[in-house]
């Protein structure tokens, strides 16, 4: 990993002023002239991510690759530009797309006047999907390059009859990836998912579970209709976090839960839970543990270089700057642990009294020979136990014979 | 005639404006998207142009006053028209232009609507330029002019479209208040939004509820939506742990929702969708009410507990005492401010209130109340979100119940009886965490492992208690704490073999996400082989030797990793001393096991 400082100064009529804007991201690409001596080509980039991404799915990690950026800016062609060359197992492939919350399948013929009525379901088993979307194995990159291209064409002509939609809807591919492996010689599976995702507009694009990023792009609505969001942010931005964690309840980084300043050990406090009956969007219910986890999730954020496109370029950086947090957290329960630790601590004072005395002892009754060791040794252990009456029991034999003891 | 007759073009325009912005837009094609806008926009001008210009004004100072004011309306519609088509610049004029001819006469009767939606929508304009103080400015001022109006004069005020209308089609005064009312509701709405936006949480949490209280009053409302954004209110006030409110809030929404007729048998697509989209808004409502019960009682937990976690009984006497006085008096004065509905909705929504308290449960008979409640919500939801379709709903009901649960033990006294609770737990979250794919509920399962991991130590402890009053410790006994101990082990070790990646190797160095949970899951374990009671001599350096290496597992990262330590300071000063004290006692036992060597 590397940091790269992007230097965003920019001239010209927009703004005259200087500015420099830095943030650090992982790799940081130049592909805007192939003249250019920095020039990154699309082998480039997929060595250093797209073989990250084949060698994760091979091992049986979810992987999610999103591109996010400003129309034009080359999210279609980062995506398209990944060959899968490996070796196939078994393979199927599902393209679909979310507008306005609902789901339609870009590989099937649908109905033109509803296409966007799919359902999306969850399975113990097999985790969120899709109900009735169809499914289309695949064999080599030239079959899979083909559905993208027919799913990207449905979505492009699409656009015409749903205003707007291709800049405000998400698109999925997701290729499932299982191999037939031997574990201690029996036949076993190794299932993995690859999601491509190309995230709409900043307003519909949060992968994150944070409202208030929701709002900011309704903004203040015409009617009352957003009432709704309204005090579900409400709701959602005063549950209350204090240091204690629970992992009862995963929340995102997005929110300001104070991980940094848990008092351990101490605290009894909770945190108030609440449920929001307003879904977050069908687009992190369906990558749910693409993000974060057992997954790895690998952000591109397209830009252009032109000067005209400065506030996009500047909201896509802060996004992509963003979503580096996007990750669910568990948290751990402390209700158990202030008692424990509590009990740890007399059992440590407890042990040290012992070990002194044990001492004093040796000294003291040096002479009487194991017998008296052996009976300051055994209240030390069972003390341990907490079990006042199995000790007394126990160990009322010893204290006949070592009446100092007692 | 001539006059009269002109006059009924202008209102004829002005309509077909109305209908072509209010109606026709909405049928506009996607490549020309406000076709129906620059229509409206050019008959509107049209309008102003025959109104003729402003010098012109022929006699007298009515007929200048009659003028001003239908000029007004038509900056009003055109400031908003230039809005709605996304050029804010020409809109604040127009609309700055129609304040500034109202603002002598904006107490009037005439005009006071006209001028607070003028400002509403001044208000809309610069918080879409993301200038949300000068938005509240405006805002304020509506609702402030208002408040005036209503004080000073109280009479149904004209609708702006009044303005170009002729006088027999003029609006009833019902009809004005209405929609005076509604304009006003949109301002208190707006205002949610701009306090949110400067987080202003409280102010914006009141507005809201104003707004809804409103939508009831002057039945502007979708059931359905209301009650569900009322329900989502009380969880508001929930984490403000205003039970009285968030009652409230739930009970208005239960009483609304089932005024809502039941979908027509569900025989095609469509209602079968909203026969489904009905049942889901109902166990969602229903979920709200589960966090109502859980958090009461979680709250009643916190006042009462001792400093590890046990029910402090002088606590609960002194509480007990100073309910008594106070909580009916102070209950009944804030519950005017936020009453829902008129008077026959009233009586309903007490009923459901009535139903389960809202002032913290201070013994295990009135704990148990809320808990009935919240299982009884419990099997509705469920009703809903089952497990196939609805995985991780699903579990999080059961979590709560779960929950509901454990908070009720609390308040038991009788330990037998509240290790059964715990059992309950255990029996309703182990089958559902074993047919938990983790590949795809990874988070899910990582906090079930932990819950069912700390239900089992919480079990073991209890037996351990138990153990100690008898007279005699039986071998019965120490079998079952030793199965719960080891049960225990076995979910933290879970929890710490779903940090390993695939080819199963725990890795090097924790992320910082899971660091916390991975070492309270190491400390617990370390812990409980302290624990485990043995007779075996051998056996128990063996435990001992375990509960070592955990110990030290924790010390060792934070040497190779000290910005660890912070994550768990207390956890590693406990382990740095058993780390010394444990190899000593096992010293000593060894000795013990073999005295004469």
């Amino acid at each position: 990993k590397f940091r790269t400082q992007l230097d965003n100064r920019l001239d010209g009529p927009w703004d005259s002023r200087e500015k420099i804007v830095a943030f650090s991201f992982d790799y940081c690409y130049w592909s805007v002239d192939p003249e250019d001596p920095k020039y990154a080509s699309q082998e480039v980039v997929f060595q250093d991510l797209g073989t990250s991404v084949l060698s994760g799915a091979f091992k049986g990690y979810n992987i999610c690759l999103f591109a996010y950026g400003q129309t034009g800016s080359g999210k279609t062609y980062t995506m398209m530009g990944t060959p899968v060359s490996y070796s196939i197992h078994k393979l199927f492939a599902i393209f679909l797309e979310i507008y306005n919350e609902r789901v339609r399948d870009l590989l099937k013929q649908s109905d033109h006047k509803k296409p966007y009525t799919l359902r999306v379901r969850e399975h113990p088993e097999t985790g969120p999907y899709v109900q009735g979307l169809s499914q289309h194995l695949v064999t080599d990159y030239k079959q899979v390059v083909g559905l993208l291209e027919e799913g990207i064409a449905k979505r492009i002509t699409a656009a015409t009859h749903i205003h707007d939609a291709s800049s405000r809807s998400h698109a999925i591919f997701t290729i499932h990836y299982t191999q037939a492996i031997l574990e201690n010689n029996l036949p076993s599976e190794i299932a993995s998912k690859i999601n491509l995702v190309d995230l709409a507009g900043s307003e519909r694009a949060d992968p994150s579970y944070c409202k208030d990023r929701i709002t900011e792009g309704a903004n203040i609505n015409k009617s009352l209709v957003t009432l709704g969001i309204v005090i579900s942010t409400l709701a959602q931005n005063s549950q209350m976090f204090s240091s204690c964690q629970s992992i009862n309840s995963i929340t995102s980084e997005g929110d300001s839960s104070p991980m940094s300043s848990h008092t351990t050990g101490s605290v009894s406090g909770t945190r108030r839970q609440a449920y929001i009956p307003y879904r977050d969007s069908i687009l992190t219910w369906l990558l749910k543990d693409s993000l974060g986890g057992n997954s790895k999730t690998i952000m591109v954020a397209t830009i252009s270089p032109a000067s005209s496109s400065y506030n996009e370029t500047m909201s896509t950086l802060r996004y992509a700057s963003n979503a580096k947090n996007i990750i669910n957290k568990p948290r751990v329960n402390e209700d158990a642990n202030v008692k424990l630790i509590r009990e740890l601590r007399e059992e440590i004072d407890r042990l040290k009294t012992m070990l002194i005395s044990f001492e004093l002892v040796c000294i003291n009754f040096f002479s009487t020979g194991p017998i008296v060791m052996l009976s300051v040794v055994a209240e030390a252990e069972l003390s341990v136990l907490h079990l006042d009456k199995y000790m007394l029991n126990v160990t009322s034999s010893f204290f006949e014979e070592c009446p100092c003891c007692v | 005639m001539a006059a009269g007759s002109a006059w009924a073009v202008l209102c004829e325009k002005f309509r077909s404006a109305q209908s072509l912005s209010a109606v026709e837009s909405k049928k506009d094609p996607e490549t020309e998207p406000y076709r129906s806008k620059y229509g409206a926009r050019q008959l509107l001008q049209e309008i102003k142009q025959l109104l003729g210009p402003e010098e012109a004004a022929e006699a007298g100072a009515a007929a200048a006053e009659l003028r001003a004011v239908r000029l007004a309306a038509l900056e009003y519609e055109l400031g908003v028209n230039h809005t709605e088509t996304e050029e804010l610049s020409a809109g604040e004029e127009h609309l700055l232009k129609c304040t500034r001819l109202l603002e002598p006469r904006r107490l009037s009767r005439a005009c006071v609507s006209l001028y607070i939606q003028a400002q509403n929508n001044l208000g809309i304009l610069w918080s879409e330029r993301d200038e949300i103080k000068t938005a509240q400015t405006y805002l304020e001022s509506a609702e402030a002019l208002y408040n005036q109006y209503m004080k000073e004069n109280g009479n149904p005020p004209l609708d702006p479209s009044e303005h170009f209308m002729e006088e027999e089609e003029k609006l009833t005064d019902q009809e004005r208040s209405k929609r005076f009312e509604k304009a006003y509701t949109h301002t208190l709405y707006y205002l949610a939004q701009v306090y949110q936006h400067l987080e202003m949480i409280e102010k914006a949490a009141q507005y809201c509820h104003t707004t809804l209280k409103r939508q009831l009053e002057y039945s502007g409302y979708y059931p359905v939506e209301w009650a569900l954004n009322a329900a989502t209110l009380s969880q508001y006030y929930l984490t403000k742990q205003c039970f009285m409110e968030s009652r409230h809030c739930l009970a208005a929404a239960s009483v609304i929702f089932s005024q809502v007729g039941q979908a027509p048998s569900a025989e095609d697509n469509e209602a079968e969708q909203d026969h489904q989209d009905l049942q889901q808004r109902k166990a969602e409502i229903a979920r709200c009410w589960i966090k109502y019960c859980l958090n009461l009682l979680q709250s009643a937990r916190k006042l009462l507990e001792d400093n590890i976690g046990e029910l402090d009984p002088d606590r609960q006497s002194e509480l007990k005492a100073q309910r008594k006085k106070e909580e009916d008096e102070k209950e009944k004065r804030r519950k005017k401010a936020v009453l829902f509905g008129t008077s026959d909705l009233c009586d309903s929504v007490l009923a459901m209130e009535e139903k389960v308290s809202c002032v913290c449960p201070l013994d295990f008979k009135e704990a148990r109340e809320i808990f009935l409640v919240g299982q009884n919500y419990v099997q509705e939801a469920k009703e809903f979100f089952q497990v196939d379709g609805y995985v991780t709903d699903h579990i999080e009901i059961v979590q709560d119940h779960s929950a509901l649960f454990k908070v009720l033990a609390f308040f038991e006294e009788d330990y037998e009886r509240r290790c059964k609770m715990h059992k309950r737990r255990i029996d309703m979250l182990e089958p559902i965490y074993a047919d938990l794919n983790p590949q795809y509920y990874l988070l899910i399962s990582r906090q079930l492992q932990f819950e069912l991991a700390d239900t089992y130590y919480e079990m073991m402890d209890l037996k351990v208690a138990i153990g100690n009053r008898l007279e005699e410790l039986d071998s019965h006994t120490v079998k079952k704490i030793n199965s719960l101990a080891q049960l225990a082990v076995k979910y933290y070790e879970l929890f710490l073999d779903s940090l390993r990646n695939p080819d199963k190797i725990f890795p090097e160095k924790l992320e910082d996400d899971v660091l916390r949970p991975a070492m309270v899951a190491k400390f617990h374990i370390a812990r409980l082989y302290g624990k485990l009671i043995t007779s075996d001599g051998k056996k128990q350096l063996e435990n001992m030797q375990t509960s070592l290496e955990y110990y030290t597992f924790l010390v060792d990262y934070c040497e190779k990793y000290p910005d660890a330590v912070h994550a768990i300071e207390t956890e590693l000063e406990l382990s740095k001393e058993m780390v010394g004290l444990l190899p000593t006692r096992m010293e000593r036992l060894r000795a013990k096991l073999c005295p004469f060597t």
